[in-house]
C-alpha cells in the first residue's frame, strides 16, 4: 500500500497558521514525522481563500520550497487550482511527483491534464465530472473512463493514474460503503495498471468512533483493490492496519514487512 | 383520545418511524402505527393540520435537535427523524395547499459556486420544511448570478449559503454584494453556514445569521421570521 501523508494541509488551524506565518520549522517537522512513519509521499495543500492568486501561488511556492528541501520523499501537489499546481511544479524540482487532482470536469480535466503529461507525473483522479459526486458506481466509473481517455490521448500511461473512487457517509446513506467498494472492484478490473488510491476519514462522517469505523473500511477495501492511501501516518494505529491488510491480502512475502514492522515496535493495536 | 395522537405522532418523530413495520431508534417498536398511519388517524379525527405540523412534527423535531446537541442523536438518527416528518408533510401538502394557512416564509438555499458540498445543506432544508417554511434549494456549485436571479424572482424571505471550502467561502461576500448592487439585498435575510464559515466571517460579510447545524440554522430562521413579524 502506498502512503500519502495528509497533515500538512490548511484546512487544519495550525498548519494554515503556520503558512501564514511562514512557520518553517512547525512544517518542516511535520514533514519529517511523516517520513519517519513510513509515508512514501507528502501531500502538500496551501489551501485557498488567498485574496489574490499571487498570494495563493506565493504560498504554495514557499511551503514547497522548504519542505522539498528538508526531505527526500516526493510530494503530493494538492489544489484544485491550475495556477497554483503549476506555480508549484516551477518551484518543485524533484522528479517523482503526483498532482492531486483531477476529475472529469472538462475544464478541469484539461487545464491540470498537459502539466502532468508535460512532467511525467502520478495523477490522482477523482471518479467524478461536473454534475457533482455521483451516488451510484456507473456514473464513477463513466467520469473514470472519461479521465482515463483524455489523459491517454495526451501520452499519460495507466500507471501515472491514481483513481480516488470517492467515499460518501455512510450515515447519509447507508449505499455507500458497497457503491465505493464496487467502484474499486470495478477500477482494478478495467484498469489493471493504474493504481486506486483513497482517503480513510470521509465513510464516518458524523458517526461515533469514527476511527473505528475508518479503519474497517481500510480493510475491506483492501480487499477490493485498494492500493494507495491519503492518511495521518502519525496514527500507528492506522499505519499497522495498512501492513495488516498488504499481508492478507497477500502482498508482504513472508509477513516480513509486518514482522519487521513488529520487531520495531510499530505494530499496535 | 385524540389529543394522544399528537403525542404519538411527536413520537414517531422522535423515533424515526414512517410506517408500522418500522424500527425506531429504541427497541421493540415495530407494529406500533409509524407517522403516516398516525397522520391519517389525526385527520379523520378532525385534528388541525397546525397542531399536527406544529405540535406533532416541529414539536418531535426540536426534540430531536436537543438531542442531536447533547450528542445523544447522531446523523443517521437524525436523518431518520426527518424523514418521518417528510413522509408525513407528503401526506398534508395537499391539505396544506388547500387551506389558509399560510407557510412561514420563503427560503432559497445554495451552495456556492465551485463547492459541491452538501449534506449540511439538505439537513438544513429538510430541517426547515418539517418546521414549516417552503424550501427551494437551488443545488451546489450555484453561479452567484443564478442565486441573484433565484431572489429577485422568487422575492423569498430567507437565503441560506453553504460553503465547505476555504477557497470558496468569499463567494458568499460576493452574493451579498450583489444583491446589494441590484437593490434585493433589503428584502431578505441571508443565513450562512459551513465547515470554514464562524460567525465572525458571517458578520464581516454582512450576513443576517450563522448556523453551525442545521439545528441551529432553524433556530437563527425562526428567530429572524419573529423577529420580523408585523
Amino acid at each position: 500500500m502506498l502512503v500519502i501523508g495528509e497533515n500538512i494541509n490548511a484546512s487544519n488551524n495550525p498548519v494554515a497558521e503556520a503558512i501564514a506565518k511562514r512557520d518553517e520549522g512547525f512544517l518542516v517537522n511535520l514533514a519529517k514525522a511523516q517520513t519517519l512513519s513510513g509515508a512514501d509521499f507528502i501531500d502538500v495543500n496551501a489551501g485557498g481563500g488567498y485574496g489574490s492568486l499571487q498570494e495563493a501561488t506565493a504560498a504554495i511556492k514557499w511551503l514547497v520550497g522548504i519542505i522539498q528541501a528538508a526531505i527526500e520523499q516526493p510530494l503530493s501537489i494538492d489544489s484544485d487550482s491550475p495556477e497554483v499546481i503549476e506555480a508549484a511544479l516551477k518551484e518543485y524540482h524533484g522528479e517523482r511527483l503526483i498532482i492531486n487532482s483531477v476529475t472529469a470536469e472538462p475544464t478541469r480535466l484539461e487545464s491540470i491534464g498537459p502539466l502532468v503529461a508535460e512532467r511525467q507525473a502520478w495523477v490522482i483522479a477523482l471518479a467524478m465530472g461536473t454534475d457533482g459526486i455521483p451516488t451510484c458506481v456507473e456514473e464513477r466509473l463513466t467520469a473514470c473512463e472519461r479521465i482515463m481517455s483524455y489523459l491517454t490521448g495526451l501520452g499519460v500511461k495507466a500507471e501515472q493514474v491514481l483513481f480516488d473512487p470517492l467515499v460518501l457517509p455512510i450515515a447519509v446513506d447507508t449505499r455507500q460503503g458497497m457503491v465505493t467498494l464496487k467502484t474499486i472492484e470495478q477500477i482494478k478490473l478495467r484498469y489493471p495498471e493504474a493504481r486506486v488510491v483513497m482517503g480513510l476519514s470521509n465513510i464516518s462522517y458524523g458517526l461515533p468512533k469514527r476511527k473505528l469505523v475508518n479503519r474497517a473500511f481500510l480493510l475491506m477495501a483492501a480487499y477490493a483493490g485498494l492500493d494507495a492511501v491519503i492518511v495521518d501516518p502519525l496514527d500507528n494505529k492506522a499505519m499497522s492496519l495498512i501492513k495488516v491488510a498488504d499481508m492478507l491480502v497477500g502482498k508482504d512475502s513472508s509477513c516480513r514487512t509486518y514482522l519487521r514492522a513488529h520487531r520495531k515496535g510499530n505494530i499496535v493495536d | 383520545m385524540p389529543e394522544d395522537i399528537i403525542s404519538l405522532i411527536q413520537e414517531s418523530v422522535i423515533q424515526g418511524r414512517i410506517y408500522k413495520d418500522d424500527e425506531g431508534m429504541d427497541e421493540g417498536m415495530v407494529g406500533q402505527p409509524g407517522v403516516t398511519e398516525l397522520v391519517e388517524s389525526a385527520l379523520a379525527s378532525d385534528l388541525s393540520i397546525q397542531s399536527i405540523i406544529t405540535k406533532g412534527l416541529s414539536g418531535g423535531m426540536n426534540i430531536v435537535g436537543q438531542k442531536f446537541e447533547a450528542g445523544e442523536y447522531f446523523i443517521p438518527d437524525m436523518l431518520a427523524s426527518a424523514e418521518a416528518v417528510s413522509a408525513a408533510m407528503d401526506i398534508l401538502q395537499p391539505r396544506l395547499a388547500a387551506s389558509d394557512i399560510k407557510t412561514k416564509g420563503t427560503i432559497i438555499v445554495a451552495t456556492v459556486k465551485d463547492d459541491l458540498h452538501d449534506i449540511g445543506k439538505n439537513i438544513v432544508s429538510i430541517l426547515l420544511r418539517g418546521a414549516g417554511y417552503t424550501v427551494k434549494d437551488l443545488g451546489n456549485n450555484i453561479d452567484t448570478q443564478a442565486i441573484v436571479d433565484a431572489v429577485r424572482e422568487e422575492k423569498p424571505q430567507f437565503l441560506g449559503l453553504s460553503a465547505l471550502l476555504t477557497s470558496t467561502m468569499a463567494r458568499m461576500a460576493d452574493v451579498i454584494q450583489m444583491l446589494e448592487q441590484n437593490g434585493l439585498r433589503d428584502q431578505i435575510k441571508i443565513i450562512v453556514g459551513g465547515a470554514p464559515v464562524s460567525e465572525e466571517f458571517a458578520k464581516s460579510i454582512g450576513a443576517d445569521g450563522y448556523g453551525a447545524d442545521g439545528f441551529q440554522a432553524l433556530a437563527v430562521v425562526e428567530a429572524l421570521t419573529s423577529g420580523t413579524e408585523n
